[in-house]
């Protein structure tokens, strides 16, 4: 199953993730991200790679644990 | 604050054994507590399993768990983490200033067990560093043994941010969560722990489970060490069976009536001490914090947020912007104000789960606890009245 991480240490607070993974994401208050507890559907897999890798702190990953 | 001389013991001393003239040098430790006998890693595991040892250092992971996530082979280090970056906890200072033969012998004889070629000894306080140095004078383990003085920071306690600190980087911890069993010192697997839970190996190697099962619960037996202070009369460290009810820890300790704080800064406020037994989890590193009457609760646990959100390391933004808003969110609401309530309920929900390591959750933790225990007061501090009680500042914490 595949979910998205976050490197807390790497984030910024850059926001393009929540642009990119609406159903996964979303930013608190301090603009850092939120996630949703829930698997990414296969459907939803290349948009979330697209969002690791527009991550400009390479702060997100995917797993699949 | 407390000194060392402040020790007592309820019931039997076993890693306080022999304390009552002061230091053992290895002839009085040898006297104290005889020579230790050299096991398997097979025998470790056994006895840890048999008397389900936790480590002492606030987590309460199994011993036996972690000795068999271990890889049979290639065990790089045995960790002892003496950091003990907890302010009010002073046990394993103790131990390292009193006891060092015992918690070296724990170190030493697991290291043998394991094979592994290092032991380094973590430690940020400087006459720790001098006792442990002058025990290893004494001694001839034929083992590379080290003695590392490490940052004082609240989170540069944490296991992994001791361990990126001994291979030289920065005391934080890092952002990849990985176990030290696999990728400890040096990304070789590693066993570490906390100073007690060595010294509680080298006794459990020498009475063996019968023995040392022969105090405190069923489910854990054996003793432990707690570190009492606050509005008490006699703060110290005290060793006591596990499971030990926390009423006879506060009257031994002669304690003033009121709530009480269990595991410390991370730990959480209780609404009624009667019928609450000590034990892991909840004892965590072993910390009971006396506020007594006669302070304002909501200023106390202010001062404390405040002096938590000074140790955050700085390096995760949920962390770094979620706690600076809830001090003042705490500080407003000390004033009256409920918009500073609400806003607090909101971002205790948003911190825990999104740092590095554990320090924004134990945060929350700790002060969505007050807001529960101390609701009474919350009330008459929105009410304007304030609760008519000066801070004190029993709890430490300082700006």
């Amino acid at each position: 199953m595949n979910k998205v991480e976050i490197d807390w240490t790497r984030c910024d607070g850059h926001g393009l993730c929540a642009g990119l993974l609406p159903d996964n994401i979303v930013l608190d208050e301090w603009g850092f991200p939120v996630l949703r507890d829930r698997e990414i559907t296969a459907g939803e897999l290349p948009d979330a790679r697209r969002a690791v890798l527009a991550c400009p702190a390479l702060a997100l990953r995917l797993s699949n644990r | 604050m407390i000194t060392v001389e402040d020790t007592r013991v309820i019931g039997e001393a076993r890693v306080l054994a022999g304390l009552e003239q002061g230091r053992l040098d290895l002839q009085r430790h040898l006297m104290t507590h005889g020579p230790q006998p050299q096991l398997t890693r097979d025998d470790y595991v056994r006895l840890c399993e048999a008397v389900g040892l936790r480590g002492r250092g606030g987590a309460a992971f199994p011993v036996a768990l972690k000795l068999q996530d271990l890889p049979a082979r290639g065990v790089e280090a045995v960790v002892v983490n003496g950091s003990e970056s907890e302010p009010v906890s002073r046990k394993d200072r103790l131990l390292l200033t009193r006891s060092p033969h015992l918690v070296l012998d724990g170190a030493v004889g697991l290291a043998h067990a394991l094979r592994a070629p290092h032991v380094l000894i973590a430690v940020h306080d400087g006459a720790a560093a001098m006792s442990l140095r002058e025990a290893l004078m004494e001694r001839d383990d034929r083992l590379a043994i080290e003695v590392r003085e490490t940052p004082g920071r609240f989170v540069a306690g944490e296991a992994r941010a001791v361990l990126s600190a001994l291979e030289g980087g920065k005391a934080v911890p890092p952002g990849r969560r990985v176990l030290p069993t696999r990728k400890g010192y040096h990304r070789r697997p590693t066993f570490l722990s906390n100073v007690e839970t060595f010294a509680q190996l080298a006794v459990l190697a020498r009475l063996g489970s019968r023995g040392f099962s022969s105090t405190g619960l069923t489910s854990e037996p054996g003793t432990q060490l707690l570190t009492i202070d606050g509005a008490v009369q006699r703060p110290g460290v005290i060793e006591t069976p596990t499971g030990v009810p926390l009423d006879t820890v506060l009257q031994y300790a002669g304690a003033e009536p009121g709530p009480v704080l269990l595991g410390g800064y991370h730990g959480r406020w209780l609404a009624q001490t009667e019928g609450v037994m000590l034990q892991r989890p909840e004892v965590s590193a072993g910390i009971v914090l006396a506020l007594g009457s006669s302070t304002c609760p909501l200023g106390e646990v202010t001062r404390v947020a405040e002096w938590l959100r000074g140790q955050s390391a700085g390096q995760c933004g949920p962390c770094v912007f979620g706690l600076a808003s809830l001090v003042d969110d705490f500080a407003r609401l000390t004033a009256g104000d409920p918009q500073g309530w609400h806003d607090a309920q909101r971002h205790l929900g948003l911190v825990p789960g999104r740092g590095a390591c554990a320090h924004p959750d134990g945060t929350a933790r700790f002060l969505t606890s007050a807001l529960e225990v101390f609701a009474d007061d919350v009330r008459r501090h929105l009410s304007g009245q304030g609760c008519g009680r000066p801070v004190l500042g029993v709890l430490g914490g300082t700006r």
